[in-house]
């Protein structure tokens, strides 16, 4: 028997943001990549067609990491001491796009300069042809002196530069502005606050189809249920309309993965948990997959294995839903 | 336990006290007045003493400097004595009354068709009763209920035993002609015998009062219960505001050793005080008294009837009781006359109380004909919605930034307070209006709601309600807590230091607003109502009649309505109660009210902090509310400008 199933329709659309420009558009970038677009919810596609399906970014650092699990360093061995080699290493593992994170120091702990900023940047973009995101090291004043360098320094390359918070934006959306970037702009897992920033990002002059929104997610076992709610009802506010709310949403899986004990820490720990290196794979899939079926359009990772692992759930789970 | 001697300088007092001791215990038995705010809390940094020397222990410092320290500043709320010592205290903030109700006095006009011999319990009847003699030995108190049933078909009535006690001696010395004095709450129901006296005891007036218990101020009313006119009004500063300005403060020093009876006192003090200045103003006395009606939030009839309040702190806060039975003046305490009727209104909860319930009877809410919104602003915002149909209430809790706590350069509405600032569009530079004319001293609440409004519609603020850094100007500058804005220099301020908004002042702002205004939208969401619907919007407080509507919309307070739509009341809650003391049956309208008074708990509802959050922006996140507000940031350029 035929069963019908039914369809909801929305009032609402995700915008489309495209990240990073060719040569022909005023950047170097060998593609660009565009999220959003979605007119439903996640892999809805029997009610409404997924145009971009979500996309997978590696995040890499402009030195070696002093604080990221052993397990992932070491399946990028060399490639983390230098930033040229590990973007082309993330490129050949597949990524669609790249996230580079400054840290705040250098290893001798002397405090990163704007010109080491642009520099990491500059390799990172001259070894890989994917768009690229560039991240601060997290504190208002480092952020907004380091993006404003590399935002100039790379101008017209369409980056998305983040992370604008709602104490701390308008500098760095200013120097988007300036020089044809893009933002993150990242609010503590609320709708509201989510809302409040965009607005306040726009009140400023920036498209809105240049922020990406990042909800702040939390990884499995670590609020995973709360992030996902607010990703939800975000993506549903988008979808009845709110227009503050269609951006597309990023998460940063890898960064709230692998900080968790259980993907971090290899030794004293029960043998039940199992083998140390597939469990933080597990970790962070399970995390990413949980977040895109939320309404994630692009999730960080850390692990190339997780990476392939995404990606045939993001296949599966469109095939999937198209069959029905 | 030895005790130690603590001195005081500059006062010159001198108090012995055991080790152990808290200073500012030390500093009340000296019998100087030290501010509390906090009560007593170790939070507001308010009650700072100056340890000149000796032994005394600082257990908490918060909210002192490294050179408060260094010179030897204490709390002394958090200071313990362990030997003898001398301290200095600095001298204590200085109250100029500017209180309401003073300035409105006389604007009170009696109901229409106001009738005070059906409307008023109090009766005086005159009485001849028949000697008693060898044939009629019925005792004298039958003589007199005979006399009463039939002379004013009064069946029965009470009497305490001091009356019993002078009954006869007054019978017989006035030859059996008296004037008796009832209190009759229901017609043609029991009565109370509150004096009996000497047939010229007609030519005393009979009179009541209403009393309004503010968490921060208090109002007295003397009415002549004869023909219900108010014969003198006063206000003063409610005395229990050094232990604590808001009510959470004042629970926790009630609960705190001896704190709720220093607290009854306190309050007790404050209104036998406007008791005696609205008798000297009548030229008469406190005993002429016979009948008072109170009104005031939960926590305050509280407090004044000795009752602890601990239980309406806690979840699931619960008060002791929300409708007093009558009680008498005697037992409370009150020096009016001691048999004096004392008619605590009843309230609906914790935090919506007698003030709002006779708010609402004076208001008019209770006889609109379509829905509007009632709501007193203070430190406690209480919310309203209905009409003559229904009625929905809810609390929320402000803070005290409207009362000017909590913000650094933060004032009472006291003499140097601003409470009206301009700025030019084209200068940025602002223009106040202080009470009392001359230098300014501090910013009070409706000068804050103005500054805050002039700021964000010149884009000195965002709607976050972060300084705009990108802006030049000398009057943004970087301060303690980040950017700040200088509203008034240094050298044009009493105290001779730069008069500042920073953005933890903003913050506090922002939230007491936003939790007003998630009221407002909580309470019109449950019944299904847009806000912007509500026909009148009626702004009880003696807060509420100095902000400017304009201003308190553009930072998203109140809704956006149109002007003519807002009615400022005074104090709603006074005026009730006035109401209450005339007529039985406003009376038994504002028990009605609190009966038919369906409380919303915010606490328990779950979409209050979407409001919340939702309103904790500049003037809200969804503009589309704010209408006005919209047009006025698309078209900066056409904004009106005070000269």
């Amino acid at each position: 028997m035929p069963i019908e199933i039914p369809k909801d329709k929305w009032p609402g659309k995700i915008r489309t943001v495209t990240l990073g420009a060719t040569s022909e558009q005023g950047g170097s970038r060998g593609k660009t990549v565009t999220l959003g677009g979605a007119s439903t919810l996640p892999f809805m596609n029997f009610e409404a067609p997924m145009p971009h399906p979500p996309q997978i970014a590696f995040e890499l650092r402009d030195r070696r990491p002093d604080d990221w699990s052993a397990v992932v360093l070491d399946v990028w061995g060399g490639a983390a001491d230098d930033p040229a080699v590990w973007a082309r290493a993330a490129e050949e593992q597949g990524a669609d796009l790249l996230q580079l994170s400054l840290s705040l120091t250098n290893a001798q702990g002397n405090p990163t300069t704007p010109q080491m900023a642009v520099a990491a940047t500059r390799k990172v973009l001259e070894s890989s042809s994917l768009p690229l995101m560039v991240y601060g090291p997290g504190q208002a004043e480092a952020d907004n002196e380091l993006l404003v360098a590399v935002a100039e320094a790379t101008k017209g390359e369409r980056l998305a530069l983040g992370i604008c918070e709602d104490k701390n934006y308008r500098t760095i959306v200013a120097a988007a502005l300036a020089n044809d970037h893009l933002v993150v702009a990242r609010a503590p897992m609320d709708v509201n606050l989510s809302k409040q920033l965009n607005i306040l990002i726009t009140d400023m002059g920036l498209p809105p189809d240049r922020i990406l929104m990042d909800p702040t997610c939390g990884a499995l076992g670590y609020g995973i249920e709360y992030g996902y709610s607010v990703m939800e009802r975000l993506r549903l506010a988008a979808l009845q309309g709110d227009s503050m709310t269609q951006n597309p949403m990023t998460v940063s899986v890898g960064f709230e993965s692998w900080k968790t004990k259980e993907a971090k820490v290899g030794a004293d720990v029960p043998s039940a948990w199992g083998e140390w290196t597939e469990r933080g794979i597990q970790w962070e899939t399970l995390t990413a997959v949980t977040l895109l079926e939320a309404g994630a359009d692009l999730v960080i990772l850390r692990h190339p294995e997780s990476l392939r692992r995404v990606r045939l759930a993001i296949q599966d789970l469109a095939s999937i839903a198209q069959a029905a | 336990m030895a005790g130690h001697t603590i001195r005081f300088s500059p006062q010159g007092r001198v108090t012995e006290a055991p080790t152990g001791t808290l200073l500012s215990e030390a500093v009340a038995r000296a019998g100087i007045d030290l501010v509390q705010p906090c009560g007593g809390q170790g939070r507001c940094g308010r009650c700072v003493a100056q340890v000149c020397s000796g032994e005394i222990r600082a257990r908490s410092t918060l909210r002192l400097s490294e050179a408060d320290l260094e010179a030897g500043y204490v709390l002394a709320c958090q200071a313990v004595v362990e030997g003898d010592a001398e301290i200095s205290i600095p001298p204590q903030e200085e109250l100029t009354r500017h209180l309401t109700s003073d300035r409105t006095a006389g604007a009170v006009s009696l109901p229409q068709g106001y009738d005070p011999q059906s409307s008023q319990t109090i009766r005086r009847i005159h009485l001849d009763i028949a000697p008693p003699s060898t044939d009629d030995q019925t005792d004298d108190w039958s003589r007199l209920l005979g006399a009463l049933r039939r002379q004013a078909s009064i069946g029965n009535i009470s009497a305490d035993l001091n009356l019993l006690r002078r009954l006869g001696v007054i019978l017989r010395a006035s030859g059996w002609r008296v004037v008796i004095v009832l209190d009759q709450p229901v017609q043609n129901g029991n009565a109370r015998l509150l004096d009996i006296g000497p047939p010229e005891t007609d030519e005393m007036p009979l009179y009541g009062i209403t009393v309004d218990i503010g968490t921060t101020t208090v109002t007295v009313w003397l009415v002549d219960l004869l023909t219900g006119d108010v014969k003198a009004q006063a206000s003063e500063y409610n005395q229990q505001i050094r232990r604590g300005e808001d009510i959470i403060a004042r629970i926790i020093y009630a609960s705190k050793n001896d704190g709720g009876h220093e607290l009854r006192q306190l309050v007790l003090q404050t209104i036998n005080g406007l008791v005696d200045t609205v008798c000297q103003r009548a030229r008469t006395r406190p005993e002429h008294v016979v009948k008072a009606a109170v009104s005031g939030n939960t926590t305050m009839l509280h407090l004044l009837l000795g009752i602890p309040p601990a239980s309406i702190r806690l979840t699931p806060f619960v008060p002791v009781v929300n409708q007093p039975p009558p009680l008498t003046a005697a037992e409370i305490g009150l020096e009016i006359h001691p048999r004096a009727t004392v008619d605590c209104l009843p309230g609906v909860a914790s935090y919506v109380g007698a003030d709002i319930t006779a708010g609402t009877l004076s208001s008019g809410l209770e006889h609109a004909e379509t829905t509007s919104l009632f709501i007193d602003v203070g430190t406690n915002g209480e919310i309203v919605l209905g009409s003559r149909e229904w009625l929905i209430a809810c609390a929320c809790s402000a803070g005290p930034a409207f009362e000017g706590a909590g913000v650094r350069d933060g004032m009472r509405a006291t003499k140097g307070a601003i409470e009206e600032v301009w700025i030019s569009s084209e200068t940025l530079e602002p223009t106040c209006r202080v009470i009392g004319g001359g230098k300014p001293r501090g910013l009070c609440g409706s000068g804050l709601i103005s500054l805050i409004a002039e700021l964000f519609l010149n884009g000195l603020l965002d709607k976050a309600g972060n300084v705009n850094v990108g802006i030049e100007h000398p009057r943004l500058q970087m301060g303690e807590h980040g950017a700040e804005y200088v509203l008034v220099w240094a050298e044009d301020t009493v105290h001779g230091e730069n008069i500042v908004l920073n953005h933890v002042d903003v913050d506090n702002l922002l939230r007491a607003k936003a939790a007003i205004y998630a009221g407002f939208s909580v309470l019109a969401e449950s019944v299904g109502m847009p806000l912007e619907e509500a026909q009148q919007v009626l702004v009880g407080g003696s807060f509420g009649q100095y902000i400017n509507v304009e201003k308190a919309i553009e930072i998203g307070l109140f809704p956006d309505v149109a002007w003519e739509k807002f009615k400022f009341l005074g104090n709603t809650s006074v005026q009730g109660a006035y109401l209450a003391l005339i007529d039985r049956k406003a009376r038994q309208k504002i028990a009605d009210i609190a009966a038919r008074m369906t409380y919303l708990e915010l606490s328990a509802d779950n979409t209050f902090y979407e409001a919340f959050t939702s309103a904790l922006f500049l003037p809200h996140t969804d503009m589309s509310r704010f209408p006005s507000v919209a047009q006025k940031l698309a078209r900066p350029q056409e904004k009106e400008r005070a000269p």
